[in-house]
């Protein structure tokens, strides 16, 4: 008996040295099947006592509720690529996604390099427009911005993406004709460009467009520029058109972040959103002040860093213009401008 | 038998401390280095650029080589990824940046890794794994800027992969030929004619 144990021992032993032997060395990013996700959670209170804020997620007031637990896989071998990640819980399901139910895909692509320079990719995937992300861990503030919310969150399609230079790269699909849907409504006719530009070190910016008769037309920009190791400045602007009756958004967002210490970042978010006029026909719904109504919403949120877990307390204030343009209450549920909330929120990201 | 199950395991606890961190030391700008000399009696300068290029080339074909004046030395960057997790699914912490060195004179030639930065991954929103714009750590500065068991896995890492540059390296170094091995043609057995 003891012997076969010793055996095994100096088996797995072995096969654990052979492990690490094979380890040794990667110099590409391809070699390693790649696993990665975060979890989260987190505690709202609207000070009115009932939620108001419209934008997506951090939705439940006075309640400690779930966000998502992302689980995403991945792996390159050669040229090609596959990426495969799969999201359960609110923030991952009903609130994001299409159906509500069945599937819960975040990204669900294969893609291949036809050369050094060109990049073939297809399947489900995350958006192209905007700043901010379905995920908590890739954003700084836990709520979500007016163009989020009403703008794409992913789109199914073909892309071309070639890169020119290590400054200019540009990318060219055509994607479902309906956004947020994993099955096209008719057809596949949605057009869908980004230009990526990177004039110095640490800045990115990205010109998108998305256009089709059944999703309508956004223009977007989105760039980052991180100007100092501690100061970093982002900006996303966009303009949405439906496909009739008028309607849409026009937007602007500004994020400062500084880094105070080495766990602590401080950031703001604002942004100006105004809804578009639209015609009596129309049946356009977005989330924020009622057409031809604008809101300002400025969020201060803190990034509280212990390893691979992430504080993020937050305090909201949002003001729409006028109050006949305004959907808030007030703690006696009678009409106002104004709505605040501070969240709580806690992202463990792998 | 005791005594042998005993042994084993101290050979297992000494071999699984074995860190390939103390591979790296310190150079006189206070930077980690992998430096090593190697004696190869009989080759010339213009062998060991050759070699050492074609080293590079087969091995490293992402590595950046610098223009050089000199055609005794060979000078350029790399980089290697930073991982972390399960043996069966890993996750990339980041990429570390690198220098390196390649110099000869006649009956020898030595190399060295050196000025090794740390860039730290996030996933972006297609799940692709991209440096952090901004965020530069050197090596040395992982103490105090980097969770220390991290600090320690990525020296360990780089000090393998140092380590792994320098046998590659030797083994082309000693090749008869820097040419390309010719494989035999595949022997093709037509069952037309017999």
């Amino acid at each position: 008996m003891k012997k076969k144990f010793l055996l095994l021992l100096l088996a797995a032993s072995a096969f654990s040295f052979t492990s690490k032997a094979q380890d040794t060395v990667k110099t590409t990013a391809d070699a390693p099947l790649v696993l990665y996700g975060s979890v989260d959670t987190y505690y709202k209170d609207d000070f009115s006592g009932h939620s108001n804020i419209p934008t997506s997620f951090a939705s439940d007031n006075n309640s400690v509720s779930i966000g998502m637990f992302d689980l995403g896989l991945k792996k390159t071998v050669g040229n090609a690529s596959f990426v495969g990640e799969i999201s359960f819980g609110p923030r991952g399901q009903e609130q994001s996604l299409p159906d509500g139910g069945d599937y819960h895909i975040q990204n669900l692509y294969v893609s291949y390099n036809l050369t050094s320079k060109l990049n073939a990719t297809a399947g489900y995937m995350s958006t192209f427009i905007g700043y901010e992300v379905i995920s908590p861990a890739s954003n700084f503030n836990y709520s979500t911005s007016y163009l989020f919310t009403n703008g794409p969150f992913q789109n199914a399609g073909f892309k071309l993406t070639y890169t020119f230079s290590d400054k200019v790269s540009l990318m060219a699909g055509i994607f479902n004709d309906e956004w947020n849907a994993y099955t096209s409504q008719h057809d596949v006719s949605t057009f869908g460009a980004q230009l990526t530009i990177t004039p110095v070190k640490n800045w990115t910016a990205y010109l998108n467009v998305a256009t089709g008769p059944t999703s309508g037309t956004e223009f977007d920009l989105t760039t980052a520029y991180q100007i100092t190791s501690a100061f970093k400045l982002g900006l996303n602007a966009a303009s949405f058109t439906p496909p009739h009756y008028g309607g849409g958004f026009d937007g602007v967002a500004l994020y400062p972040q500084l880094a105070v210490s080495k766990v602590v970042t401080i950031g703001l978010r604002e942004e100006y959103f105004k809804a578009k006029t639209e015609d009596e026909l129309s049946t356009y719904v977005l989330a924020g002040p009622l057409p031809g109504g604008s809101v300002l919403g400025s969020t201060l949120t803190a990034n509280i860093k212990a390893g691979p877990l992430t504080f993020i307390p937050e305090v909201r204030l949002d003001n729409v213009n006028k109050q006949q343009y305004s959907t808030f209450t007030n703690s006696s549920l009678a009409p106002t401008t104004s709505a605040s909330q501070f969240v709580l929120a806690a992202v463990y990201a792998f | 038998m005791k005594k042998l199950f005993v042994a084993l395991l101290c050979l297992f606890a000494v071999k699984s401390a074995r860190a390939q961190k103390d591979l790296l030391s310190f150079d006189e700008h206070n930077k980690y280095i992998y430096y090593q000399v190697v004696e190869q009696p009989g080759l010339i300068t213009d062998t060991f650029q050759n070699r050492a290029l074609y080293f590079l080339k087969i091995n490293y074909p992402k590595n950046k080589i610098d223009k050089s004046e000199s055609p005794a030395v060979i000078t350029g960057t790399g980089k290697l990824l930073m991982l972390s997790g399960l043996s069966v699914a890993k996750h990339i912490d980041g990429e570390i940046n690198y220098t390196f060195n390649i110099e000869y004179k006649d009956q020898k030639y030595r190399y060295w890794l050196t000025n090794f930065i740390f860039t730290p991954y996030k996933i972006d929103r297609y799940g692709n794994s991209v440096p952090e714009p901004g965020v530069d750590i050197p090596l040395e500065d992982g103490a105090s800027k980097l969770e220390k068991a991290q600090a320690g896995s990525y020296l360990d890492q780089t000090g393998k992969y140092s380590k792994a540059f320098g046998e590659k390296l030797k083994q082309y170094m000693l090749m008869i030929s820097a040419a390309p091995v010719k494989v035999d043609k595949k022997k093709v057995i037509s069952t037309k004619d017999w």
